[in-house]
């Protein structure tokens, strides 16, 4: 689908986007100029464009296995309770004289060796939650205490830091948008894949003409809205057919602008980087190349499904190790060649890890405490591991209890990566780790 | 007997503000899910008196007092018991480990399970014979709200659909005593752990928070009390049980009452209360007619709902046949909720409803999956619908069920079965000039109200001047992608 229609409207309508009665997208500062010339970089960027620093978030869902992901190779306890599933010291890639990476995660030790990661031990929360909804939820809102929640923390992050309503500050890759991302005033941008995020209708030059195009201007078809408001004040909601007509045809012509350019940053992409072959992949892959793309996007958001390994754990859990570990490679290898790397975080977590004891169908149980990872250059030397393994002795209820609150985790990532108070977005001030560089 | 205010008194029409077609379709849309040629043509003989009442009259019941047959299936899924009786059986006599085996399986099977529940209320919404019934269900269950999510069980979650049937256009304080016992509504709200002992207030500040009063108008001590009075309230993981050993049967003081209340004595003095008519009636007008009601005119409605003793269906009727109801900025202003966007259009288009999983897929990323609202909330609605996600989706949706397209990338889905008649109701297909009609007819058909010149004449131009059911089809694909049909 071209962009020569839309485009053709917006540079006509040039002087006159500040007139009232013409209907125009919400983001078109941004973009459409933007597009007008990629290479303009005399264009003012916000302050999330070519230089803005980014989080990608990684979510491992179903509750990954912590214990065989960071492995206390060396404790007994870890080999008495595991026996059958549990990693050999031979196998595992040694981190020091406790802990290892699973075998299946050669990419990621590559990344730690070259001092690009940080393992952090023993991450959960107090009275943790074991069922996958509710411990979910409380890791997107970071607001353990609070039973029912409409916004999520990155949510807060945008209502309190960006402008406007421009869904580009954060794009979600999935077939719904986590609640993580949701704010109040924002909503995030998601889609499964870049191709789904467009009109699949085939007549798109009339589509197009019904969506913006043609004849929705209030004057023109004589739906005015009582107090003659301009159409861009959608802060005074006054709920009239014409009012709502605007707001929808503006909102589809967004949903345009944005579908064109993502979808040409996504075809024009090129890499040599070896990303799985599944949606998590495909995934970060899209991430890649709309970074690539100069996307004011502050934070992109991918999961990767399949933890939940009650039954028969050994195989399927190393196999999501190394899907894992491989997109994370790749995407790392792109965004050292795109020469975007220094402005790149990567933040990896499950809703919770699982119990120490393997149980009677060679799998486990769901669990509390686990480990994240950092990563990306802006890891500190000395950040490689932080915090202590829990103790496979002194459990609670039989999982491991968690010595660092994520919402530290959280706290470092908002202040020392995405430069901006965490206490108005978690509620208290959680203190950051030494973690990310000056 | 107070006096109406002067825009819920009733519509009447005149040269300028006839009873027409497009007034006839808006009733149908905001009463049920749409209405077909035959229902449309029936309201417009009927005039809006008698319409509201031929919609108003259904069986205040459960689903199987209208239909023995049309009732939910599990018992085809594997594994799942087809009563509470048969799950004790079950779990007779097993390990813990095998208990928890079981439990994982039931577990699966009761997804299944919702799946085949969410699927059912979805068909009646579109075929089921009492419509306003079906859309006054769907409002109730996102008023009082409980999510299925968390293994929530169905057969509980099917028990509360029931209530919500029974008690649709009843009388409201019989309804929310029977929320209060409700057992998915016991199990979402922790009322099941309310215990004399251990009180939970849950659902005593939702009770009053969201489902009966608002914000404001209780106090932090109103709540405590009241959960003490719903103490003991339980459920034997199938029916009501009222545990008395859990029951705090002390005196407690809750809006300058104090006496041995309990729960039911709770529900009497919030309906007292005198903002409880007033807030019911302002959610049922956001639901039905328009996002930003008038405090003036929901006053005046409350007073109505309180004249009646809390009866639903005199205030009802005097919402859908007021003036502000029928009034011009009220049609197609409002954003159809995703379930409307669907049934709505399996209904205009004649089309089969799609199997449930794909179903739930694209109502998720719309935001409103039956049975699961996100929070005790509610779903907002209104603008909250859109954005620039779910504007694809709503749109490739409708194409989908259209049978036009295919809403992901190059997958073959299943016909949906759209037959489009060759050239639209009555019209040959080769007849010179008929393009314009055409267009007028398929206009009315799916949007039900006039369009803008410039667009209509888009669509004139796609439907060319000799009509084949290839332009025709693309035609009407184009209507069903306008803005104005993502409204009613």
């Amino acid at each position: 689908m071209s962009l020569s229609h839309t485009r053709r409207i917006f540079l006509q309508r040039g002087l006159t986007l500040v007139s009232a009665a013409v209907t125009v997208p919400t983001f078109i500062d941004s973009t459409v100029w933007a597009m007008a010339d990629p290479l303009d970089t005399k264009r003012t960027q916000q302050d999330s464009g070519k230089d803005g620093k980014i989080l990608v978030v990684v979510q491992l869902s179903g509750g990954n296995d912590g214990l065989n992901t960071v492995v206390p190779y060396a404790d007994d306890e870890y080999q008495r309770l595991r026996p059958a599933i549990g990693k050999k010291e031979a196998e595992i890639l040694k981190l020091n004289n406790y802990i290892g990476l699973n075998n299946q995660l050669a990419p990621m030790k590559e990344l730690y060796d070259n001092g690009l990661v940080s393992v952090i031990q023993g991450v959960g929360y107090p009275n943790p939650n074991r069922s996958h909804f509710r411990s979910m939820d409380i890791w997107h809102s970071g607001i353990p205490e609070k039973e029912m929640t409409t916004n999520g923390w990155l949510g807060r992050y945008f209502d309190n830091t960006c402008q406007g309503t421009d869904p580009h500050a954060g794009i979600a890759i999935g077939d719904s948008s986590p609640l993580a991302m949701k704010g109040d005033r924002i909503t995030p941008l998601s889609f499964e894949r870049p191709e789904n995020y467009r009109y699949n209708g085939k007549d798109a030059e009339r589509y197009q003409q019904l969506n913006g195009g043609v004849g929705v201007s209030p004057t023109q078809n004589g739906m005015n809205d009582s107090r003659g408001q301009d159409a861009h004040a959608t802060k005074s909601k006054i709920i009239t057919p014409g009012s709502q007509l605007e707001f929808l045809t503006r909102t589809a012509m967004d949903a345009q602008v944005s579908s064109d350019r993502i979808t040409n940053i996504v075809n024009t992409y090129q890499t040599a980087a070896d990303y799985p072959r599944n949606q998590y992949g495909n995934g970060l892959k899209t991430i890649a190349a709309m970074i690539r793309g100069n996307l004011p996007t502050r934070v992109y958001y991918v999961s990767l499904g399949g933890f939940d390994t009650h039954a028969n754990q050994a195989g399927r859990h190393d196999n999501l190790m190394r899907d894992f570990s491989q997109g994370v490679g790749a995407f790392w290898k792109d965004m050292k060649e795109q020469k975007n790397d220094q402005r790149v975080l990567m933040m990896c977590f499950s809703e919770f890890g699982r119990r120490v004891q393997q149980n009677a169908s060679q799998g486990t149980d769901h669990g509390a405490a686990a480990p994240m990872f950092l990563v990306g250059p802006a890891i500190q030397k000395k950040a490689g591991i932080i915090g202590q393994h829990p103790s496979l002795t002194k459990l609670d209820q039989g999982d491991l209890m968690f010595n660092i609150d994520f919402r530290n985790v959280y706290a470092t990532v908002l202040q020392d990566w995405m430069d901006t108070p965490s206490k108005p977005i978690l509620g208290q001030q959680f203190k950051t780790m030494p973690i990310i560089r000056g | 007997m107070a006096k109406l205010h002067p825009q819920l008194e009733p519509f009447t029409a005149s040269s300028d503000q006839p009873f027409d077609r497009v007034r006839a379709a808006h009733l149908l849309n905001r009463a049920a899910f749409g209405g077909s040629e035959e229902e449309i043509a029936r309201v417009l003989a009927l005039g809006p008196g008698r319409s509201i009442d031929w919609l108003l009259d259904f069986p205040d019941g459960a689903s199987d007092l209208i239909s023995a047959t049309d009732q939910p299936d599990f018992s085809k899924i594997e594994g799942y018991p087809r009563s509470f009786a048969d799950r004790r059986k079950m779990f007779e006599g097993k390990t813990a480990e095998e208990r928890m085996l079981l439990q994982q399986q039931m577990n699966q099977a009761n997804q299944q399970a919702l799946r085949a529940l969410g699927s059912w209320w979805v068909n009646r919404m579109a075929s089921g014979p009492y419509p306003l019934h079906e859309k006054l269900t769907l409002f109730w269950h996102g008023h009082f709200t409980t999510s299925a999510r968390d293994e929530r069980s169905a057969w509980l979650m099917w028990n509360q659909n029931e209530t919500w049937r029974a008690h649709a256009a009843g009388n409201f304080g019989k309804f929310v005593k029977a929320v209060s016992r409700d057992p998915a509504m016991l199990d979402y709200l922790n009322n099941q752990q309310n215990r004399k002992a251990k009180p939970n207030e849950n659902y005593a500040r939702e009770l009053m928070e969201l489902f009966t009063l608002g914000i404001g108008n209780y106090t932090e001590n109103d709540i405590k009390e009241a959960a003490r009075a719903f103490t003991g309230w339980a459920h034997d993981g199938e029916a009501f049980i009222y545990r008395k050993f859990d029951h705090d049967a002390d005196n407690k003081t809750f809006f300058g009452i104090t006496a041995s209340l309990d729960g039911d004595d709770v529900v009497d003095l919030i309906l007292r209360h005198k903002a409880c008519a007033a807030y019911i009636a302002s959610r049922l007008w956001r639901f039905f007619v328009n996002d930003e009601p008038d405090s003036a005119v929901i006053a005046s409605l409350g007073e109505v709902l309180r004249e009646s003793k809390y009866e639903l269906r005199p205030m009802l009727r005097v919402l859908f046949t007021s003036r502000a109801f029928y009034d011009q900025k009220n049609i197609g202003a409002q954003i159809k909720s995703p379930v409307q966007l669907v049934v709505g259009t399996v209904r205009a288009l004649g089309v089969q409803m799609p199997e449930v999983n794909r179903l739930n897929g694209v109502l998720e990323q719309m935001g409103q999956v039956p049975l699961m609202p996100p929070n005790v909330k509610g779903w907002p609605g209104g603008r909250m619908w859109i954005n620039t996600s779910t504007m694809f989706v709503r749109y490739n949706t409708t194409l989908w069920l259209a049978g036009g397209e295919s809403i992901a990338t190059g997958r073959k889905l299943l016909d949906a079965g759209a037959k489009f008649r060759k050239a639209g109701p009555g019209i040959a297909v080769d007849a010179d000039g008929a393009s314009g009609e055409l267009v007028d007819e398929w206009v009315a058909r799916l949007i039900q109200r006039p369009i803008a010149e410039e667009r209509r004449s888009v669509l004139i131009d796609a439907v060319g001047r000799k009509p084949t059911e290839t332009t025709v089809r693309n035609m009407v694909n184009l209507i069903l992608s306008m803005p104005e049909y993502q409204l009613c």
